[in-house]
């Protein structure tokens, strides 16, 4: 046979010692390689460096499996994939006002998408969550959501046929552990990066958007970017935009306790913001239309109302909000949305 | 990515590198790590679980009168961290044990719970200083591993952060008849996280190789209801705050010396 190496003593006198080394180590070398996260250079420093958990082939696939597996919930029927697919942006692709967890139970909250995580200071729409890896402690935790339990997801894991195999390429282990768990999630949610969409190309190569957006652009400079900053359009701060619409939602004050913070939100992210519907925390706008009106003519007074916003609304011209809807478009990544997994 | 060179020859340039590796790649590590080559010491501390200032007998699922609130009180569940534990010798110099995060959990009958300490450097210490809490740089870097796992479920998964303590429990004091203390929060104003030292008066504990001497300690556990608090005003908290600062201050007071074991 073509290529075939005959086995030589030194190759058998090899064989052995790697035998008698540790197994694993050989293991490791073949199977898991670094991977390689794209840090666009038109984006800030990124948040989360994977210090301690650095990012490999095995366990972003580890993570990826973990993300579209039901076997994290209570039901057996839901997984983290089913409230963010990715065709959504990695939002809700059911569209529901506010998510639907186990048992078709409704959460508190609308389902945000996910991009661009490793950028995040904090997690959640009340900023309660102070890092990426313990992020899906939450969802798993909670009876509205997965409500499997982390001790419980580790046995299950733990008890799989084929999961621990998979910890042991990811991690060097075949013991399932939370932080193993936490730390494969982070591989996999901190590679999804989404900087390909037209609003990318002019930042990054200077080419222009469309006319309506070019002008669109310029109203959203003046009207919003002092909340929806930078590449990401969020400063990450936590505001009450006058649209809380009657949500009894008190957001921020939940993790804070103070009332300064009743109604307060993070200002989201609006990267590929087309395909996220419906808006804000608890689903109360439905189309992006519906937004910019209500930005227009709709913004109700409330103590903690962000002084950059007008109580009754901006009252944009019927040219302004098609110009600025027409802007809102250049922030979707097309790529980013047909990847498939 | 390839990392090994396919190349036959670079395989023999490795082999004495391999030979090497495969004799010492899988040796148990029995070496003590405090690296001196001494045989480990180790240094066990009890927790010994009483109930109010004369050490009554404590025990989980009990009912209980509280001595000055005069309030009866049944524990179904007592866990907290110890962490960042060091030996202090009189001469002020401090032997901090790395990776310092254990959960004592009073469980059962048994109100004695032990922590055993290894690798501890031989000497005469005066004193040990532990945390109850779990420090600000562990509640803000992410995924942990051991006692800290989220796993052990002392953690909010929603507001991040440690729970440093639980107790819970029944009460008529409490207008539901239950009581529920989670502790935790490592952020100013409501940074729960407590310290303390406790010195061993004229004693010294003698660590010398190979040796297992222990530390005593006393803990009353009807100390959270102490200073005017009493189980009938604060009966659930749930997250950092002025309520929970107090009961850390409160309980960070249980733990007292006893005695020594050479
Ligand atoms: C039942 C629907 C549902 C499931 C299942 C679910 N999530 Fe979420 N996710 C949400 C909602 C709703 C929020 C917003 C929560 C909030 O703001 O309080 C969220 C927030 C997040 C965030 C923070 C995003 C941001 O903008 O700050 C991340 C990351 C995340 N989820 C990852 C996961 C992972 C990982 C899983 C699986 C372990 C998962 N989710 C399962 C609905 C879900
Ligand atoms: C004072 C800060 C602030 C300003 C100015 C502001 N926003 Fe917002 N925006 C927010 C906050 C906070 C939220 C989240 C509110 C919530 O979740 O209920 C939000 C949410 C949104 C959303 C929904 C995103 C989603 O995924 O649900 C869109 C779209 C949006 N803003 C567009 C705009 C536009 C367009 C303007 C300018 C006309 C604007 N914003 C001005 C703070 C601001």
């Amino acid at each position: 046979m073509k290529g075939y190496i005959k086995p030589s003593p030194v190759i058998i006198l090899l064989g052995m010692l790697l035998l008698f080394a540790c197994a694993r180590d050989a293991k490791e070398e073949n199977t898991n390689v670094p991977l390689y996260i794209r840090q666009p250079a038109h984006f800030p420093k990124p948040v989360y460096t994977f210090d301690n958990n650095p990012p490999t082939r095995s366990g972003f696939e580890l993570g990826k499996r973990l993300f579209f597996d039901p076997i994290l919930s209570l039901d057996q029927q839901v997984s983290c994939g089913t409230c963010h697919a990715a065709s959504a942006a990695f939002a809700d692709p059911r569209s529901t006002a506010v998510s639907k967890g186990v048992f078709g139970r409704s959460g508190l909250r609308n389902t945000p998408a996910l991009a661009n995580l490793i950028w995040y200071p904090h997690f959640n729409q009340d900023g309660g969550i102070n890092h990426i890896e313990v992020q899906p402690v939450a969802p798993i935790n909670d009876s509205l959501e997965l409500g499997v339990g982390i001790a419980n997801a580790v046995r299950i894991l733990q008890n799989h046929p084929e999961y621990p195999g998979l910890f042991e390429r990811a991690f060097d282990s075949d013991s399932v552990t939370a932080a193993r768990i936490l730390w494969a999630f982070a591989q996999f949610m901190g590679a999804l990066v989404s900087d390909n969409a037209p609003i990318d190309a002019f930042h990054r190569d200077n080419k222009p958007l469309p006319e309506k957006a070019m002008r669109g652009k310029v109203i959203f400079d003046e009207s919003c970017a002092g909340c929806h900053s930078g590449v990401l359009q969020t400063d990450f701060s936590f505001k009450n935009n006058g649209l809380n619409m009657g949500s009894n939602d008190i957001g921020r004050a939940e993790v804070t306790g103070n009332i300064q913070d009743e109604g307060r939100f993070r200002v989201p992210s609006l990267r590929n913001v087309e395909y996220t519907a419906p808006y804000m925390h608890h689903g109360q706008l439905n189309t992006l239309n519906d937004v910019i009106e209500a930005y227009s003519t709709s913004i109700a007074a409330h103590p903690n109302l962000d002084p950059n916003l007008p109580v009754g609304g901006f009252d944009f011209s019927s040219q302004q909000k098609e110009d600025l809807y027409q802007f809102l478009l250049q922030l979707s990544d097309q790529t980013f949305v047909n990847q498939s997994f | 990515m390839k990392r090994f060179n396919s190349n036959f020859k670079g395989w023999l340039f490795m082999l004495p590198a391999i030979l090497i590796f495969s004799l010492t790649a899988c040796s148990d590590d029995d070496d003590n790590g405090n690296g001196n080559g001494d045989a480990a010491a180790s240094v066990t501390i009890k927790f010994d679980h009483g109930w109010g200032p004369n050490h009554l007998p404590f025990a989980i699922n009990t009912a209980l009168m509280h001595p000055a609130t005069q309030e009866e009180i049944t524990f179904t569940k007592l866990r907290y961290y110890v962490t960042n534990i060091e030996l202090h010798k009189a001469d002020g110099t401090v032997w901090k044990e790395d990776e310092s995060y254990r959960i004592v959990t009073v469980e059962g009958n048994s109100s004695v719970q032990e922590l055993t300490v290894p690798n501890v450097p031989p000497g005469e210490y005066s004193a040990v200083k532990f945390m109850i809490g779990v420090d600000e740089d562990r509640n803000t870097s992410g995924a942990q591993e051991g006692a800290l796992s989220p796993a052990e479920n002392m953690f909010w998964d929603w507001s991040t952060g440690y729970i440093f303590f639980k107790a819970e429990g029944m009460s008529p004091a409490a207008p539901n008849g239950q009581f529920m203390y989670h502790i935790g929060g490592f952020e100013d104003p409501h940074n729960a996280i407590r310290t303390t030292t406790i010195a061993f008066g004229e004693q010294r504990l003698n660590v010398v190789a190979a040796s297992n001497p222990s530390i005593h300690l006393k803990v009353n556990s009807a100390r959270f209801w102490h200073g005017g608090i009493s189980l009938a005003d604060v009966f659930s908290i749930h997250m950092p705050g002025p309520n929970a600062t107090t009961i850390a201050d409160n309980w960070i007071g249980a733990f007292r010396f006893d005695h020594l074991h050479n």
